[in-house]
């Protein structure tokens, strides 16, 4: 039996004009001396869970569900009974604000409070006990006649800490605990937690925002969004192989794992209106299908000891390559394997990297990848077909290719609205209203003018970077779900080439397609991309997400390739 | 730090010196002079109406016929040894009529701001815990209704239902004339019975201030972080309401009740009037009528003083109180 169970919780708060789903249907069970996490930005509903379990939800909140202790419901009780509950068996460790301690009351005072209460000792006593509390969480016992408003944050932090276990609680919820700190305390706290955990064997329910924080402590995570628990596992298989699109998000725009990234939320905002009735993820999701407009996905589990919610069973897979070869002949009637027995996989909205020096056969995989070589042997599979056969290279919503040389794909001699529009000509998509429009549209998504004046200038008359943009545009034209970029920034100096990473970086995380980046530049590549494979002679030698590759590369040809990169 | 103090008291002097500017002026401004009166305020009383000789003898006698910046410099010279000056209508010194009378207004002031604070916390709590409820919202509307009625009126209908139509309470006088005390105990209960109700009402009119401040300050108060930690703690109702809610609300409340102190004292001339309380509301009255210039300063003085030590006391007691205020 577990010591916390919370069945199916629903926490709604009801104002005269709506009804806001905070928590919408959460169950889970944590066992004795367990630690789970639960992680969502602010507005998740998560703090709502640690107030519901604890009894604290302001009047206006309709609860159902079912919270048990030990067996005991104690979701209905009483409040006067609830508090036979309250810090003695669950405590509560708030997030620190100015005003989470009484202003006018001694911080000693207050950590004895509780003690005097429920545990039925004499003054002297909980005033002792109280000093060895502030001990315990390093605290000098002399701050204990001090005001909250004459500590820091830090050492506020530490007092609601040593209050929560001021008796001996079995589950503590911590709520937030280290948001408010600098990152030296924060440190600190956490330490204090897994040492005093491991000592005390404390049932902990630990509540964040901050993935890391949560993951360097709890065994287990949820994950919530919007009042819902999107994805729960263990915290290292979450880390590494997030599945729900929210988690993945999540996961890779936090600096703490993904060092070396450029910083891109997760665009969107929460659906408005309670009204709601899909996925509540789906305004922000790049795969979303039509029933998530419908209804919810269920939590449903999936191996490993995983759960995940969503209608296409998490980061859907987009591209899957299998045993690709390609050999060219050489002049001395020998073969060279350009790509050799290549696997690969790409998940929608994901950025994979594949990195390696020139003559390794990136190119060529992409060449094949994007339909425009066909591979010796080997398969390549979009959305569940063949990419050959279905010709994505040719409709809207497939997949697309930039070239590293913006020339060859734009000739001199087309003007810009005929380069872009040859794709859309060829393929007889739209009418000729629509094509221009549509390459308005385009040339907007990569910030050149849509004039007539700028369409109908020669492609030869523009710059390099105005020239690849032009090749960028050509390709978003064809709206792809997954954009194959071929060391597009090679022949770009340096500016021109932040310049062009940065925009087609935004351009995904707006538009959410999936794409696959070659370049032969660690450095850029890691700001950029989600995950790496290095590729080497043909062959994929490593892969995994950019910071593991980045900081712990296993392969001795990807050793090398990171102590290449020129220190800076 | 030295600094600071000694800039406060240059503060405090330079208030000072403009109350009393002001209270030697200001009744001199009023047309007519102590011995050119000839209304009498209470029926019966005898008018005595002086000839021009007497008028300028007597105007003479207590130097008004000098010039009034030379007046202005005796009294100040005066007032730093002490001697607040001598009361026309009363013929005596000024500062014996304040010692005689100040008593009973302080008295009746304090006892006033002790029971309205306390009903009106008590009340005022009551409309907190049951808001959101009918309780709250008619009392509410019952108490800022109620404090609609000015203070001598409601004054006046108490002293006609009680003391005129049912005679519980005394009409006027703050004890007993010629009473013959068979012991102390005695003698308190017949003050008390003649503060009784210029206590009541003076307490009425403060009640709804203390009330609203008080519940208001609650309602805030309860939705503070600390509310619910204390609510967490699992201390109880009572303990969250008590030690928690109501110390922190009450900081407003003492400061309120030490300015009210302050305000009264001015405030009380109406109800004492009504009451014909012999406090020095009263004696103001009849100075003013009679033009009792050195009386009127006097009082007029003392009332000025009493609001500010009543300032300075608050801030002491909310420095005490309220820990967050360094001194
Ligand atoms: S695919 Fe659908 S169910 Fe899954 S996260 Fe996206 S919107 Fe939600």
């Amino acid at each position: 039996m577990s010591l916390l169970k919370v069945n199916n919780l629903k926490c709604h708060y009801q104002t005269d004009i709506s009804t806001v789903k905070a928590v919408d249907g959460i169950s889970f069970e944590i066992e004795e001396g367990e630690i789970l996490g639960i992680v969502g930005e602010s507005g998740s509903g998560k703090t709502t869970v640690a107030l519901g379990i604890m009894g604290l939800l302001p009047e206006n909140t309709a609860i159902t569900g079912d919270i048990f202790y030990r067996e005991q419901v104690i979701s209905s009780l009483p409040e006067s009974k609830m508090d036979r509950f309250r810090w003695k068996d669950i405590a509560i460790v708030f997030q620190n604000g100015l005003e989470v301690l009484n202003p006018v009351m001694k911080v000693g005072v207050q950590v004895t409070e509780p003690m005097r209460k429920h545990l039925d000792i004499s003054p002297d006593k909980a005033r002792s006990k109280c000093a060895d509390l502030f001990r315990t969480v390093n605290l000098d016992p002399k701050w204990m006649d001090s005001y909250p408003h004459q500590l820091s944050g830090g050492m506020r932090q530490r007092v609601l800490l040593a209050m929560a276990l001021s008796c001996d609680p079995k589950v503590l919820i911590l709520d937030e605990v280290t948001s408010a700190l600098d990152a030296f305390t924060r440190k600190e706290i956490r330490d204090l937690l897994v040492e005093l955990q491991k000592k005390n064997g404390y049932t902990m329910l630990m509540i964040s925002h901050d993935i890391t924080f949560v993951s360097s402590v709890a065994s287990r995570v949820f994950v919530m969004y919007s009042g819902r628990v999107v994805e729960t596992g263990p915290v290292k298989d979450i880390l590494v192989s997030p599945r729900h699109p929210y988690t993945r998000g999540l996961v890779h725009s936090t600096p703490d794992i993904f060092v070396y990234k450029d910083l891109w939320g997760i665009p969107g905002d929460f659906p408005a209106g309670d009204e709601f009735k899909g996925c509540p993820f789906s305004p922000r999701c790049t795969q979303k299908i039509e029933k998530c407009k419908e209804a919810p996905p269920d939590l449903i589990p999936i191996a490993g000891g995983r759960n995940i919610a969503c209608h296409r069973g998490g980061v859907a897979g987009l591209l899957e390559a299998k045993n690709l070869s390609y050999r060219y002949r050489l002049p001395d009637r020998k073969y060279l394997k350009a790509v050799d027995n290549v696997d690969l996989e790409v998940g929608e909205g994901e950025v994979l990297a594949i990195v390696g020096q020139t003559g390794s056969g990136k190119s060529t995989l992409a060449h094949i990848l994007a339909n425009v070589m066909r591979p010796e042997s080997g398969e390549v599979m979009f959305m569940d077909e063949n990419v050959s056969k279905c010709n994505y290279g040719n409709r809207l919503n497939g997949v697309q290719i930039v070239f590293q040389d913006p020339f060859s794909s734009t000739s001199n001699r087309f003007t810009v609205l005929d380069a872009i529009k040859e794709p859309l000509d060829i393929n007889k998509i739209g009418s000729k209203e629509d094509r221009l429009q549509m390459v308005k549209n385009a040339l907007e998504l990569v910030h050149l003018p849509g004039t007539g004046n700028f369409l109908s200038k020669y492609c030869g008359e523009l710059s390099g970077g105005q020239r690849q943009r032009v090749a960028l545009a050509r390709a978003m034209v064809m709206q792809p779900k997954l954009l194959i970029a071929d060391e597009i920034t090679s022949a770009l100096d340096v500016s021109t080439s932040a310049n062009v990473l940065r925009l087609l970086k935004g351009l995904q995380n707006r538009r959410g397609f999936a794409m696959i980046y070659i370049s032969h530049d660690l450095s850029m590549t890691l700001k950029i991309a989600d995950r790496i494979a290095v590729m080497n002679h043909g062959k994929i030698v490593e892969t995994g997400n950019s910071h593991d590759v980045m900081l712990s590369p296993s392969d001795e040809y990807t050793k090398r390739l990171v102590d290449s990169r020129i220190p800076v | 730090m030295a600094n600071d103090r000694n800039s406060f008291v240059f503060r405090l002097l330079l208030t000072l010196f403009v109350i009393l500017v002001i209270n030697f002026f200001l009744p001199r401004m009023m047309p007519g002079d102590p011995f050119s009166t000839t209304s009498a305020d209470e029926v019966g009383e005898e008018i005595i109406v002086m000839t021009e000789e007497q008028r300028l003898y007597y105007m003479n006698y207590y130097g008004l016929d000098r010039p009034l910046h030379e007046q202005f410099l005796v009294y100040m010279k005066n007032l730093m040894t002490g001697d607040l000056g001598r009361s026309i209508y009363y013929k005596m010194p000024v500062s014996d009529v304040i010692i005689l009378h100040l008593p009973w207004t302080m008295l009746i002031v304090l006892g006033s701001t002790v029971i309205s604070t306390i009903f009106g916390v008590f009340l005022g709590t009551l409309s907190a815990k049951n808001r959101k409820k009918g309780s709250d919202r008619i009392m509410m509307t019952g108490m800022i209704a109620f404090a609609e009625i000015p203070s001598f009126l409601l004054g006046l209908i108490l002293l006609l239902f009680f003391s005129a139509y049912l005679r519980l309470f005394p009409l006027a006088g703050a004890i007993t004339s010629f009473a013959d005390y068979s012991g102390p105990a005695e003698h308190t209960w017949d003050i008390l019975y003649h503060a009784f109700l210029p206590i009541v009402t003076l307490s009425l009119s403060q009640l709804t201030g203390v009330y609203l401040l008080t519940r208001n300050t609650l309602i805030t108060v309860t939705t503070k972080d600390y509310i619910r930690t204390a609510r967490a703690k699992g201390l109880g109702e009572k303990t969250v309401w008590t030690r928690h809610a109501l110390r922190n609300a009450l900081l407003p409340v003492v400061t309120r009740a030490g300015f009210m102190i302050g305000i009264m004292m001015g405030g009380v001339v109406l109800v004492e009037s009504v009451f014909s309380y012999p406090g020095i509301g009263m004696i103001l009255r009849c100075a003013v009528v009679g033009r009792d210039y050195p009386l009127i300063q006097g009082i007029l003085l003392v009332i000025a003083v009493s609001i500010l030590i009543c300032n300075l006391l608050v801030d002491k007691i909310y420095s005490k109180l309220d820990p967050r205020v360094a001194i």
